[in-house]
Protein backbone atom coordinates (compact mmCIF):
# COMPACT_ATOMS: atom_id res chain seq x y z
CA UNK A 1 0.00 0.00 0.00
CA UNK A 2 2.48 2.21 0.81
CA UNK A 3 4.48 1.50 -2.32
CA UNK A 4 0.90 2.53 -3.86
CA UNK A 5 0.91 5.92 -1.98
CA UNK A 6 4.28 6.52 -3.42
CA UNK A 7 3.55 5.88 -6.82
CA UNK A 8 0.26 7.31 -7.26
CA UNK A 9 2.00 11.19 -7.64
CA UNK A 10 4.45 10.22 -9.53
CA UNK A 11 1.93 8.53 -11.73
CA UNK A 12 0.38 11.61 -11.78
CA UNK A 13 3.36 13.84 -12.76
CA UNK A 14 4.42 11.47 -15.42
CA UNK A 15 0.53 11.67 -17.30
CA UNK A 16 1.13 15.45 -16.70
CA UNK A 17 4.60 15.12 -18.45
CA UNK A 18 2.90 13.26 -21.08
CA UNK A 19 -0.26 15.38 -21.59
CA UNK A 20 2.24 18.41 -21.51
CA UNK A 21 4.28 16.44 -24.29
CA UNK A 22 1.35 15.86 -26.43
CA UNK A 23 0.11 19.62 -26.22
CA UNK A 24 3.59 20.90 -27.08
CA UNK A 25 4.02 17.84 -29.79
CA UNK A 26 0.91 19.53 -31.56
CA UNK A 27 1.98 22.97 -32.80
CA UNK A 28 5.27 21.59 -34.02
CA UNK A 29 3.73 18.49 -36.36
CA UNK A 30 1.23 20.51 -37.54
CA UNK A 31 4.51 23.10 -38.63
CA UNK A 32 5.96 19.86 -40.39
CA UNK A 33 9.24 21.49 -38.55
CA UNK A 34 12.03 19.49 -36.71
CA UNK A 35 10.27 15.96 -36.91
CA UNK A 36 12.04 15.57 -40.44
CA UNK A 37 14.30 12.29 -40.33
CA UNK A 38 16.85 13.85 -42.51
CA UNK A 39 20.11 12.40 -41.36
CA UNK A 40 22.13 15.37 -43.09
CA UNK A 41 21.53 18.07 -40.34
CA UNK A 42 22.42 20.89 -42.77
CA UNK A 43 20.04 19.56 -45.54
CA UNK A 44 17.27 19.07 -43.01
CA UNK A 45 17.89 22.46 -41.24
CA UNK A 46 17.51 23.97 -45.52
CA UNK A 47 14.48 21.90 -45.88
CA UNK A 48 13.02 23.00 -42.78
CA UNK A 49 13.62 26.87 -44.22
CA UNK A 50 11.76 25.77 -47.17
CA UNK A 51 8.99 24.83 -45.15
CA UNK A 52 8.93 27.87 -42.61
CA UNK A 53 8.79 30.52 -45.57
CA UNK A 54 6.38 28.35 -47.25
CA UNK A 55 3.95 28.64 -44.22
CA UNK A 56 5.03 32.46 -43.73
CA UNK A 57 3.48 33.17 -47.34
CA UNK A 58 0.32 31.02 -46.76
CA UNK A 59 1.68 27.93 -48.77
CA UNK A 60 -0.06 24.91 -47.96
CA UNK A 61 2.61 22.77 -46.10
CA UNK A 62 1.53 19.41 -45.56
CA UNK A 63 2.90 18.90 -49.02
CA UNK A 64 6.31 19.55 -48.66
CA UNK A 65 6.61 17.62 -45.66
CA UNK A 66 5.01 14.96 -47.54
CA UNK A 67 7.76 15.68 -50.81
CA UNK A 68 10.58 15.79 -47.94
CA UNK A 69 9.03 12.43 -46.08
CA UNK A 70 8.80 10.32 -49.71
CA UNK A 71 12.26 11.74 -50.68
CA UNK A 72 13.51 9.66 -46.39
CA UNK A 73 11.36 6.67 -47.69
CA UNK A 74 13.15 6.70 -51.14
CA UNK A 75 16.59 6.92 -49.36
CA UNK A 76 17.16 10.11 -51.40
CA UNK A 77 20.17 11.86 -49.95
CA UNK A 78 19.78 15.38 -48.05
CA UNK A 79 20.85 17.34 -50.83
CA UNK A 80 17.98 15.81 -53.59
CA UNK A 81 15.45 16.40 -50.72
CA UNK A 82 16.26 20.00 -50.12
CA UNK A 83 16.01 20.01 -53.67
CA UNK A 84 13.23 18.60 -54.49
CA UNK A 85 11.03 20.60 -51.66
CA UNK A 86 12.49 24.17 -53.13
CA UNK A 87 11.07 23.19 -56.30
CA UNK A 88 7.55 22.26 -54.81
CA UNK A 89 7.86 25.34 -52.91
CA UNK A 90 7.72 27.22 -55.71
CA UNK A 91 5.61 25.38 -57.96
CA UNK A 92 2.62 26.02 -54.91
CA UNK A 93 3.59 29.73 -54.76
CA UNK A 94 3.26 29.65 -58.97
CA UNK A 95 0.28 28.04 -58.97
CA UNK A 96 -1.84 29.87 -56.50
CA UNK A 97 -0.53 33.12 -58.61
CA UNK A 98 -1.81 31.48 -61.57
CA UNK A 99 -5.24 30.23 -60.07
CA UNK A 100 -5.57 33.33 -58.04
CA UNK A 101 -8.17 35.38 -56.64
CA UNK A 102 -8.45 32.66 -53.97
CA UNK A 103 -7.78 28.77 -54.53
CA UNK A 104 -7.85 26.43 -51.88
CA UNK A 105 -4.97 24.46 -50.71
CA UNK A 106 -6.49 21.34 -52.58
CA UNK A 107 -6.41 23.54 -55.83
CA UNK A 108 -2.64 25.03 -54.97
CA UNK A 109 -1.29 21.38 -54.86
CA UNK A 110 -3.16 20.13 -58.31
CA UNK A 111 -1.88 23.28 -59.96
CA UNK A 112 1.87 22.53 -58.22
CA UNK A 113 1.24 19.04 -59.67
CA UNK A 114 -0.03 19.89 -63.14
CA UNK A 115 3.47 22.16 -63.47
CA UNK A 116 5.62 19.41 -62.29
CA UNK A 117 4.45 16.93 -65.60
CA UNK A 118 5.51 20.43 -68.01
CA UNK A 119 1.96 21.70 -68.06
CA UNK A 120 2.17 25.71 -68.81
CA UNK A 121 1.51 27.96 -66.66
CA UNK A 122 -0.91 29.67 -68.70
CA UNK A 123 -3.26 27.01 -68.79
CA UNK A 124 -3.92 26.40 -65.39
CA UNK A 125 -5.38 30.42 -65.69
CA UNK A 126 -7.09 29.09 -68.43
CA UNK A 127 -9.10 26.25 -66.37
CA UNK A 128 -9.90 28.18 -63.96
CA UNK A 129 -11.29 30.55 -66.14
CA UNK A 130 -13.78 27.95 -67.02
CA UNK A 131 -15.55 27.23 -63.96
CA UNK A 132 -16.91 29.53 -61.94
CA UNK A 133 -15.09 30.91 -59.38
CA UNK A 134 -16.98 28.95 -56.39
CA UNK A 135 -16.10 25.92 -58.37
CA UNK A 136 -13.17 23.76 -57.54
CA UNK A 137 -10.65 23.07 -60.32
CA UNK A 138 -9.08 19.93 -58.75
CA UNK A 139 -10.70 17.68 -60.94
CA UNK A 140 -9.85 19.38 -64.28
CA UNK A 141 -6.33 20.15 -63.30
CA UNK A 142 -5.78 16.44 -61.88
CA UNK A 143 -6.99 15.08 -65.12
CA UNK A 144 -5.06 17.12 -67.38
CA UNK A 145 -1.93 16.49 -65.06
CA UNK A 146 -2.90 12.99 -66.22
CA UNK A 147 -3.46 13.44 -69.55
CA UNK A 148 -0.49 15.09 -70.01
CA UNK A 149 1.51 12.26 -68.07
CA UNK A 150 0.11 9.48 -70.61
CA UNK A 151 1.44 11.57 -72.99
CA UNK A 152 -0.83 13.58 -75.01
CA UNK A 153 -0.13 16.93 -75.69
CA UNK A 154 -1.48 19.61 -73.43
CA UNK A 155 -2.94 21.56 -75.82
CA UNK A 156 -4.96 18.73 -77.05
CA UNK A 157 -5.84 17.27 -73.31
CA UNK A 158 -6.64 21.07 -72.11
CA UNK A 159 -8.69 21.69 -75.30
CA UNK A 160 -10.99 18.80 -74.88
CA UNK A 161 -11.67 19.36 -70.91
CA UNK A 162 -12.48 22.78 -71.05
CA UNK A 163 -14.62 22.41 -74.23
CA UNK A 164 -16.45 19.75 -71.69
CA UNK A 165 -16.25 22.11 -68.77
CA UNK A 166 -17.87 24.67 -71.23
CA UNK A 167 -20.71 22.31 -71.91
CA UNK A 168 -21.46 21.97 -68.42
CA UNK A 169 -19.41 18.76 -67.56
CA UNK A 170 -19.74 17.38 -63.95
CA UNK A 171 -16.44 17.28 -61.98
CA UNK A 172 -17.44 13.53 -62.55
CA UNK A 173 -17.71 13.56 -65.86
CA UNK A 174 -13.66 14.99 -66.30
CA UNK A 175 -12.61 12.10 -63.72
CA UNK A 176 -14.65 9.76 -66.02
CA UNK A 177 -12.59 10.91 -69.39
CA UNK A 178 -9.31 10.80 -67.11
CA UNK A 179 -10.03 7.53 -65.59
CA UNK A 180 -11.18 6.01 -69.03
CA UNK A 181 -8.09 7.41 -71.10
CA UNK A 182 -5.98 5.41 -68.69
CA UNK A 183 -7.34 2.31 -68.96
CA UNK A 184 -7.44 2.61 -72.98
CA UNK A 185 -3.71 3.89 -72.79
CA UNK A 186 -3.30 0.69 -70.15
CA UNK A 187 -4.59 -1.78 -73.22
CA UNK A 188 -2.31 -0.22 -75.68
CA UNK A 189 -4.68 2.86 -77.56
CA UNK A 190 -2.61 5.27 -78.71
CA UNK A 191 -3.06 8.01 -75.84
CA UNK A 192 -4.32 11.04 -78.59
CA UNK A 193 -6.99 8.43 -79.94
CA UNK A 194 -7.87 7.31 -76.67
CA UNK A 195 -8.82 10.87 -75.57
CA UNK A 196 -10.59 12.24 -78.87
CA UNK A 197 -12.72 8.70 -78.46
CA UNK A 198 -13.25 8.95 -74.78
CA UNK A 199 -14.03 12.99 -74.80
CA UNK A 200 -16.95 12.32 -77.58
CA UNK A 201 -18.34 9.86 -75.40
CA UNK A 202 -18.39 12.63 -72.29
CA UNK A 203 -19.64 15.18 -74.96
CA UNK A 204 -22.72 12.72 -75.75
CA UNK A 205 -23.55 12.43 -72.51
CA UNK A 206 -23.97 16.44 -72.01
CA UNK A 207 -27.14 18.87 -73.06
CA UNK A 208 -26.46 20.09 -76.52
CA UNK A 209 -25.24 23.77 -76.75
CA UNK A 210 -28.61 24.84 -78.70
CA UNK A 211 -30.68 22.77 -75.81
CA UNK A 212 -28.27 24.95 -73.43
CA UNK A 213 -29.45 28.27 -75.15
CA UNK A 214 -33.17 27.47 -74.89
CA UNK A 215 -32.71 27.25 -71.11
CA UNK A 216 -32.91 23.17 -70.94
CA UNK A 217 -32.11 21.51 -67.53
CA UNK A 218 -28.66 21.09 -67.04
CA UNK A 219 -26.65 18.15 -65.67
CA UNK A 220 -26.01 19.87 -61.95
CA UNK A 221 -22.51 20.04 -61.08
CA UNK A 222 -21.54 18.56 -57.26
CA UNK B 1 -45.77 -35.65 -0.28
CA UNK B 2 -43.76 -39.43 -0.83
CA UNK B 3 -42.45 -40.67 2.13
CA UNK B 4 -40.41 -42.74 -0.14
CA UNK B 5 -38.17 -40.36 -1.78
CA UNK B 6 -34.62 -39.91 -2.23
CA UNK B 7 -34.23 -36.49 -1.22
CA UNK B 8 -31.53 -36.28 0.50
CA UNK B 9 -32.97 -33.63 3.43
CA UNK B 10 -34.68 -36.76 4.29
CA UNK B 11 -31.73 -37.96 6.20
CA UNK B 12 -31.56 -34.74 8.45
CA UNK B 13 -31.91 -36.19 11.54
CA UNK B 14 -34.28 -33.34 12.99
CA UNK B 15 -36.63 -34.14 10.22
CA UNK B 16 -36.64 -37.75 10.76
CA UNK B 17 -37.27 -37.16 14.46
CA UNK B 18 -39.94 -34.83 13.78
CA UNK B 19 -41.65 -36.97 11.49
CA UNK B 20 -41.40 -40.12 13.59
CA UNK B 21 -43.18 -37.98 16.59
CA UNK B 22 -45.75 -36.98 13.92
CA UNK B 23 -46.53 -40.84 13.24
CA UNK B 24 -46.72 -42.11 16.61
CA UNK B 25 -49.46 -39.54 17.18
CA UNK B 26 -53.55 -40.54 16.66
CA UNK B 27 -53.81 -41.24 13.07
CA UNK B 28 -56.39 -38.75 11.03
CA UNK B 29 -56.71 -36.68 8.42
CA UNK B 30 -56.44 -33.63 10.50
CA UNK B 31 -52.48 -35.10 11.80
CA UNK B 32 -52.08 -35.68 8.09
CA UNK B 33 -52.88 -32.57 6.60
CA UNK B 34 -50.22 -31.46 9.71
CA UNK B 35 -47.35 -34.09 8.86
CA UNK B 36 -47.43 -32.49 5.16
CA UNK B 37 -47.49 -28.65 6.08
CA UNK B 38 -44.62 -29.87 8.70
CA UNK B 39 -42.93 -31.66 6.14
CA UNK B 40 -43.42 -29.23 3.32
CA UNK B 41 -41.93 -26.35 5.40
CA UNK B 42 -38.96 -28.80 5.98
CA UNK B 43 -38.37 -29.37 2.67
CA UNK B 44 -38.88 -25.80 1.10
CA UNK B 45 -35.81 -24.16 0.19
CA UNK B 46 -34.92 -21.35 2.27
CA UNK B 47 -36.04 -17.76 0.14
CA UNK B 48 -33.23 -16.68 -1.32
CA UNK B 49 -32.24 -13.81 -2.22
CA UNK B 50 -32.78 -11.56 -5.18
CA UNK B 51 -29.24 -11.60 -6.24
CA UNK B 52 -28.90 -15.44 -5.55
CA UNK B 53 -32.00 -15.91 -7.64
CA UNK B 54 -30.00 -14.36 -10.50
CA UNK B 55 -26.89 -15.76 -10.33
CA UNK B 56 -28.68 -19.10 -10.32
CA UNK B 57 -31.18 -18.15 -13.22
CA UNK B 58 -27.59 -17.27 -15.22
CA UNK B 59 -26.46 -20.15 -14.80
CA UNK B 60 -28.71 -22.22 -16.06
CA UNK B 61 -27.46 -23.11 -19.79
CA UNK B 62 -30.41 -21.62 -21.67
CA UNK B 63 -30.32 -18.40 -19.82
CA UNK B 64 -26.35 -18.28 -20.00
CA UNK B 65 -26.69 -18.06 -23.82
CA UNK B 66 -29.42 -15.46 -23.22
CA UNK B 67 -27.07 -13.30 -21.10
CA UNK B 68 -24.63 -13.50 -23.50
CA UNK B 69 -26.39 -12.34 -26.07
CA UNK B 70 -27.63 -9.65 -23.69
CA UNK B 71 -24.49 -8.36 -22.54
CA UNK B 72 -22.64 -8.78 -26.29
CA UNK B 73 -25.79 -6.03 -27.19
CA UNK B 74 -25.53 -3.46 -24.18
CA UNK B 75 -21.78 -3.67 -24.89
CA UNK B 76 -22.30 -2.63 -28.47
CA UNK B 77 -24.84 -0.17 -27.58
CA UNK B 78 -22.44 1.31 -24.99
CA UNK B 79 -19.65 1.62 -27.56
CA UNK B 80 -21.62 3.27 -29.86
CA UNK B 81 -22.70 5.78 -27.53
CA UNK B 82 -18.79 6.23 -26.01
CA UNK B 83 -17.98 6.12 -29.91
CA UNK B 84 -20.54 9.18 -30.33
CA UNK B 85 -19.53 11.33 -27.25
CA UNK B 86 -15.39 10.95 -27.86
CA UNK B 87 -15.98 11.50 -31.88
CA UNK B 88 -18.32 14.22 -31.83
CA UNK B 89 -15.78 16.94 -30.43
CA UNK B 90 -14.75 20.28 -31.63
CA UNK B 91 -12.66 18.72 -34.63
CA UNK B 92 -16.24 17.32 -36.22
CA UNK B 93 -18.30 20.76 -35.54
CA UNK B 94 -17.46 23.15 -38.52
CA UNK B 95 -18.34 20.05 -40.90
CA UNK B 96 -21.86 21.32 -41.76
CA UNK B 97 -24.59 18.69 -40.50
CA UNK B 98 -27.94 18.89 -40.00
CA UNK B 99 -31.17 17.20 -38.23
CA UNK B 100 -32.17 13.61 -39.32
CA UNK B 101 -36.31 13.56 -39.29
CA UNK B 102 -36.42 12.63 -35.72
CA UNK B 103 -33.95 15.49 -34.65
CA UNK B 104 -31.91 12.99 -32.51
CA UNK B 105 -29.04 12.27 -34.78
CA UNK B 106 -26.69 14.17 -36.78
CA UNK B 107 -26.56 12.99 -40.08
CA UNK B 108 -23.97 14.97 -42.25
CA UNK B 109 -25.13 15.28 -46.09
CA UNK B 110 -22.38 14.55 -49.07
CA UNK B 111 -23.43 17.49 -50.72
CA UNK B 112 -22.64 19.54 -47.42
CA UNK B 113 -19.06 18.42 -47.74
CA UNK B 114 -16.33 20.52 -50.02
CA UNK B 115 -16.38 17.94 -53.18
CA UNK B 116 -12.10 18.91 -52.10
CA UNK B 117 -12.57 17.63 -48.96
CA UNK B 118 -14.96 14.59 -49.53
CA UNK B 119 -13.02 11.23 -48.94
CA UNK B 120 -13.74 8.59 -51.27
CA UNK B 121 -12.98 4.96 -50.15
CA UNK B 122 -10.66 2.96 -52.55
CA UNK B 123 -9.71 -0.14 -52.60
CA UNK B 124 -5.62 -1.24 -53.10
CA UNK B 125 -4.71 -4.82 -54.11
CA UNK B 126 -1.15 -6.69 -54.56
CA UNK B 127 -1.28 -10.52 -55.22
CA UNK B 128 2.51 -11.13 -53.49
CA UNK B 129 2.65 -14.00 -51.80
CA UNK B 130 6.25 -14.29 -50.61
CA UNK B 131 6.35 -10.41 -49.16
CA UNK B 132 5.46 -11.03 -45.60
CA UNK B 133 3.83 -7.47 -44.71
CA UNK B 134 3.10 -5.26 -47.37
CA UNK B 135 1.66 -1.72 -46.58
CA UNK B 136 1.03 1.40 -48.75
CA UNK B 137 2.89 5.33 -49.27
CA UNK B 138 1.48 8.25 -50.51
CA UNK B 139 0.96 11.43 -49.81
CA UNK B 140 -2.36 11.11 -48.16
CA UNK B 141 -0.05 9.59 -45.23
CA UNK B 142 3.07 11.71 -46.19
CA UNK B 143 4.67 8.24 -47.40
CA UNK B 144 5.25 6.74 -43.91
CA UNK B 145 6.23 3.03 -44.37
CA UNK B 146 3.77 1.14 -42.61
CA UNK B 147 1.26 3.60 -41.59
CA UNK B 148 -1.29 1.92 -43.68
CA UNK B 149 -0.71 -1.87 -43.92
CA UNK B 150 -2.30 -3.96 -46.19
CA UNK B 151 -4.43 -7.23 -45.23
CA UNK B 152 -3.32 -10.65 -46.47
CA UNK B 153 -6.62 -12.75 -47.54
CA UNK B 154 -7.03 -16.28 -46.76
CA UNK B 155 -6.68 -16.69 -51.54
CA UNK B 156 -2.52 -14.48 -50.47
CA UNK B 157 -3.57 -11.42 -51.78
CA UNK B 158 -2.87 -8.30 -49.98
CA UNK B 159 -6.39 -5.41 -50.18
CA UNK B 160 -6.25 -2.00 -48.12
CA UNK B 161 -9.50 0.24 -48.54
CA UNK B 162 -8.10 3.98 -48.18
CA UNK B 163 -10.20 7.30 -47.94
CA UNK B 164 -8.78 9.11 -50.41
CA UNK B 165 -9.79 12.66 -51.54
CA UNK B 166 -11.52 13.12 -55.28
CA UNK B 167 -8.21 13.64 -57.83
CA UNK B 168 -4.76 12.21 -58.77
CA UNK B 169 -2.79 10.28 -56.05
CA UNK B 170 0.58 9.19 -56.73
CA UNK B 171 1.44 6.01 -54.56
CA UNK B 172 3.91 2.90 -53.96
CA UNK B 173 3.89 -0.42 -52.17
CA UNK B 174 6.16 -1.18 -49.36
CA UNK B 175 7.09 -4.88 -49.03
CA UNK B 176 8.48 -6.08 -46.13
CA UNK B 177 9.44 -2.45 -44.66
CA UNK B 178 11.75 -2.26 -46.81
CA UNK B 179 11.33 -3.04 -51.09
CA UNK B 180 9.26 -0.30 -52.83
CA UNK B 181 7.49 -1.43 -56.12
CA UNK B 182 4.58 0.19 -58.16
CA UNK B 183 1.34 -1.37 -58.80
CA UNK B 184 1.43 -3.56 -61.40
CA UNK B 185 -2.41 -3.44 -62.20
CA UNK B 186 -2.20 0.42 -62.13
CA UNK B 187 -0.47 2.95 -64.14
CA UNK B 188 2.99 4.27 -63.47
CA UNK B 189 3.75 8.00 -62.21
CA UNK B 190 7.19 9.39 -62.94
CA UNK B 191 9.18 10.85 -60.22
CA UNK B 192 11.33 13.52 -61.72
CA UNK B 193 11.85 14.35 -58.07
CA UNK B 194 13.72 10.96 -56.65
CA UNK B 195 13.90 8.73 -59.73
CA UNK B 196 11.86 5.97 -57.97
CA UNK B 197 8.71 4.75 -60.34
CA UNK B 198 5.16 4.96 -59.09
CA UNK B 199 1.81 4.34 -59.39
CA UNK B 200 -0.92 6.77 -60.07
CA UNK B 201 -4.78 6.18 -58.90
CA UNK B 202 -7.84 8.68 -60.64
CA UNK B 203 -10.36 8.74 -57.53
CA UNK B 204 -14.03 10.18 -57.97
CA UNK B 205 -17.32 10.09 -56.73
CA UNK B 206 -19.47 7.23 -58.46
Amino acid sequence: MSMHRVAAPKRIRLLALALLAGVSAGPVFAQGTSVLPIADAKSRQAVERVIASAEAKGLPTQPLVAKAMEGVTKRATGERIRVAVDSLAKRLEQARALLAPSPSAAEIVSGADALAVSVPGPMLKKIRASWPKTQSVVMPLDVLTELVARGIEANKALEQITTLMARGATPAHIAGLGASVQSDVAAGLAPDAALEVRARGVMSLLPSPAAQAAGAPRGTKP
Amino acid sequence: MNDETNHPMERDPLIERVRAALRAAPEGASHQRAVARVLSVAFASPRRSVFRRALDAWRTPAFTRLGAVAVAGAALVLGFVTRGAYVAGPDTEPMTSSGSPTGEFPVVRASDIPSDERLIPTQFILDDHKAASVSIVGEFNQWKVGATPLTRLANGVWTATVPLSAGRHVYAFVLDDTLMVADPRAPKAGDADYGREGSVVMVFAP
